[in-house]
Formats: C-alpha cells, sequence, structure tokens
C-alpha cells in the first residue's frame, strides 16, 4: 500500500516535472519569436523613417530645377508628414493597424514616383550631381524596405506557424499570444520608383 | 532527394509503380519551381565568378589573387559576380541575393561587397549593381556607390572594357572599404589624394625618427642589446601603421578558415544596400 502510494507520487511529480519542462521551453520560444518580429517590426519601421528623412532634401532640390511642379512637391510633403504620424506599437501590431502604415507609406510611394517621373523632363537636374546622389539613396532606401518587409514576413510567418501548431496552440491560446500580420504585396502603390541613370 | 530516400521503401510497397512516377514528377517539377535561379557559391570558394565569360583567364587570375589578397589583409570580402541573364530578377534582387546566399563576408563584420555585372548583349541593356553587406553600409553608401558606378564601370562599360570598368570601381571600393577614402575625398578627387600624401610623409618621418632613435638605444645597449631592439622596435612601430590604416587594418583576416585563398565565404549580412546603374 505504501510502495504503490510511493510510485504514485514518484509519478505524478514527474508528470508535473515533464509538464513544466514543456510548457517553459514552449512558452520562452514563443516569447522569443515575438521578439524576433518586433524586432523585425522596428527595422521595417527604420528604413521607412530613412525614406521619410530624405524626402525634404530631395524636395528642396528638385524645387531648385522644376519651379512648375509645384503641386507634384507639395503632394510629397503632405504624403510624408501623413506617413510619419502614423507609427506602430510593435506590441499591439494588428493587421488593421498595419494595414493603416502600409496604406500612408504606400501613399507616400506613390507620390515620390510621380515626383521621381516629372524629374525625367529635366536635363539639368538629371546632370546635378546632388539629386543623382540623393536619387541614389533614395533607390536604395527602396531596395532596403523591400528586404525589411520580406524578412518581416518571414519572422511573422515562423511566429505563426509555431502559434497555430498543435500542442502548442493550447498554450498560445492560454497566455494570449496573437497572430501577427503580414505586409501584403500591393498592386503597383508601393512598386519602387524606377530610377534610370 | 532526401524525400525520395525517406520515402521510396514505403511508396513503392504501397503504391502502384504509375502513381509513384507521378509523384515524383510533380514532386520534381514543384522542386524546379522552387529552386531559386541564385547561383550557388563556388565551390572551391573563389571572389572573382566570371559566369558571362566577359573576362579574360589571365584578368580572372590577376583580379582574383589582388581580391584574395585584400581579403586575407582586411575582414573584407568583394565577390565579384558576371552573369549574361539574370533570369528576370532586378539587378539588385540578384545581387543581394548572391551576397545573401553565399554569405560573403564574415559574420563579425558583415563586410563584403558584391559587384555584380550584366554585359550588354544585342537584345537587351547592360547592367551593373554594387551591393553592400550591412558592416560596409556606412563606409560605401548607396550615395557612393552610384558615384563609383556612373565615374569609374559605366565609362568603361561603354567601350566594352569590362575588366577596366571592375578594376577602376575596385580601385575605389578598396581603400573606401578600410575607410582610406571616403565620398568627400573621392569626389573631389585631389584632396583625398593631398591627405594621403601628407599622412604618408608624416608616417614617414616618424619612422624615419623611430629608426633613428632606436639605432642610437642599440648602440648604447652594447652587446646585449639584440633582445631589446628586437622587442622594443615593433611595439613602437605597430601603433605608427594602424594610425596609416586608419584603424581598421587590425580586424585580422589571416587565420580566417582554411579552404580558399581567402578564408572561405562565411555568414556576412545584406540588407538591401548599393546601388545600381544601366548603359
Amino acid at each position: 500500500m505504501k510502495k504503490g502510494c510511493l510510485i504514485a507520487i514518484v509519478a505524478a511529480v514527474a508528470i508535473v516535472l515533464a509538464c513544466f519542462g514543456w510548457v517553459k521551453s514552449t512558452y520562452n520560444g514563443f516569447v522569443q519569436q515575438q521578439e524576433g518580429v518586433e524586432a523585425a517590426w522596428a527595422q521595417v519601421e527604420n528604413v521607412y523613417q530613412r525614406r521619410a528623412d530624405l524626402i525634404p532634401n530631395l524636395v528642396a532640390t528638385v524645387k531648385g530645377y522644376a519651379k512648375h511642379e509645384q503641386e507634384t512637391l507639395d503632394k510629397v510633403v503632405s504624403a510624408r508628414a501623413k506617413a510619419t504620424q502614423i507609427t506602430v506599437d510593435p506590441t499591439n501590431l494588428t493587421a488593421e493597424s498595419l494595414k493603416k502604415y502600409q496604406e500612408a507609406q504606400g501613399e507616400l510611394g506613390s507620390a515620390l514616383g510621380k515626383l521621381l517621373a516629372i524629374t525625367e523632363n529635366y536635363p539639368d537636374l538629371k546632370a546635378n550631381e546632388n539629386f543623382l546622389q540623393l536619387q541614389a539613396q533614395l533607390e536604395g532606401t527602396e531596395n532596403r524596405i523591400t528586404v525589411e518587409r520580406k524578412t518581416f514576413n518571414e519572422v511573422a510567418q515562423t511566429y505563426n506557424s509555431a502559434i497555430r501548431q498543435f500542442p502548442g496552440n493550447i498554450l498560445a491560446g492560454m497566455f494570449g499570444f496573437e497572430r501577427k500580420p503580414y505586409f501584403e504585396a500591393e498592386s503597383g502603390a508601393e512598386k519602387a520608383p524606377k530610377v534610370e541613370f | 532527394m532526401k524525400f525520395l530516400t525517406a520515402n521510396k521503401p514505403s511508396a513503392a510497397g504501397s503504391l502502384p509503380r504509375a502513381a509513384l512516377t507521378v509523384l515524383i514528377v510533380i514532386w520534381a517539377a514543384l522542386s524546379a519551381l522552387a529552386a531559386d535561379v541564385i547561383p550557388d557559391a563556388p565551390n572551391p570558394p573563389r571572389l572573382v565568378n566570371d559566369f558571362a565569360g566577359i573576362f579574360s583567364p589571365e584578368q580572372t587570375a590577376v583580379m582574383e589573387d589582388s581580391l584574395e589578397a585584400f581579403a586575407r589583409k582586411t575582414s573584407n570580402r568583394i565577390a565579384v559576380v558576371t552573369m549574361s541573364d539574370l533570369h528576370g530578377l532586378e539587378p539588385m534582387e540578384m545581387a543581394y541575393g548572391i551576397g545573401k546566399k553565399w554569405g560573403v563576408g564574415d559574420k563579425k563584420h558583415n563586410a563584403g561587397v558584391v559587384i555584380l555585372v550584366k554585359p550588354k548583349t544585342a537584345d537587351s541593356g547592360g547592367k551593373v549593381f554594387i551591393a553592400t553587406g550591412y558592416g560596409v553600409e556606412g563606409v560605401l553608401t548607396d550615395a557612393y556607390c552610384s558615384s563609383i558606378i556612373r565615374n569609374e564601370m559605366i565609362p568603361h562599360f561603354r567601350k566594352n572594357d569590362y575588366y577596366g570598368g571592375v578594376d577602376a570601381a575596385l580601385k575605389v571600393i578598396k581603400p573606401a572599404m578600410k575607410g582610406e577614402l571616403n565620398e568627400e575625398q573621392y569626389l573631389g578627387k585631389d584632396d583625398g589624394a593631398e591627405a594621403i600624401l601628407a599622412l604618408f610623409v608624416v608616417v614617414l618621418v616618424v619612422i624615419i625618427f623611430i629608426s633613428v632613435v632606436s639605432k642610437k638605444n642599440g648602440g648604447n645597449g652594447g652587446n646585449n642589446s639584440g633582445g631589446t631592439f628586437g622587442g622594443g622596435g615593433p611595439i613602437i612601430f605597430g601603433p605608427g601603421l594602424g594610425g596609416f590604416g586608419g584603424g581598421h587594418s587590425s580586424s585580422g583576416g589571416f587565420g580566417g578558415g582554411g579552404f580558399g585563398g581567402f578564408g572561405g565565404f562565411g555568414g556576412g549580412g545584406f540588407g538591401g544596400g548599393g546601388a545600381g546603374g544601366s548603359w
């Protein structure tokens, strides 16, 4: 009787310990992946900010050569103002907030695309070393945006599949780990402005 | 292949042969779709990969030697890749993809650069892209890369002198990566040359001074001066040289691995930096 009791207790302790180990490693794994998603998001915001930082200089340079394009320039400036206003709290990354962010940045992207398109009509501007440098920086930034968005989606996907797969999904539900949204491919709006030299 | 070897025994037993064949065909088609068009890292590792065949063998050998020497001396890796077909990718995607897939540069410094050249053909334009790793984005900014492409590469490329163009670019990129030639110095070329000359003169004076002083010491020290001279000299000498190298030369690339003549590729990160051009 006593021996049976002991075995039962040992077994129970072993099971509890095993359960604890599983919960601990799974939970910590989720936390780590969540941190990864947030870090990837910070990187995304970084590169978008980098683009926003380039714009005042670009607008000033273009203005000197293309005075009649005030409307296009204004559009870029206002789109930039709008885009920089929208920030997303990485710990509360919802599909809705991401969509808003993406829309605002997409608008800025297309305004910039139009601005670069009209610069084609100004040969003097296109020969300006300062402008060429800004253009190169802008193009590089667009490339970085593409890269960081892709990285974000990959990291988010790893995290999402981890929290949705059995048996991890039970824990994810208990501790409130939520699915992270993805960047969606946009039809042209977010396309990097083509820069021809 | 893993899929096949793992499943073949059980699959062959339970499925009719035809179904198995269909499965294999589908699997092969899928993997062909997924197989990416970015070339695999060369084995043994090479820094000059002239897939398009626009360099002569001698040119390739000379460039490879100089890039390997550069890689051994510093932690920097520059890979030159030429391709006659980018398989529908943008030059940036290909150059960045190669940098990431091969891991040009090491994990610690991420100091890798990929120079991708797609020569001009009868039915397609010439394209070039310089992709910079995370670690060199600061010294080789996008604008700097773009200047190098416009000023050094494209003028040569237009004359079908591909080697000349890449070589001219390397003459700027190498000192830039070592921190010896920044964007301003490059754009106002003379300033840079003057600064380096001035530095050179200073270093020369210091070296002469040190050698005079240590000779004096050696004379005073008498017979047992061999030890003091050998020990003292390099210690004074070291910082002097380090200063000349812009502080970066101390990142020891000598012991880096064993495969290639430059330590192989390994984990350098790329974030989309760099610039491109076409002609």
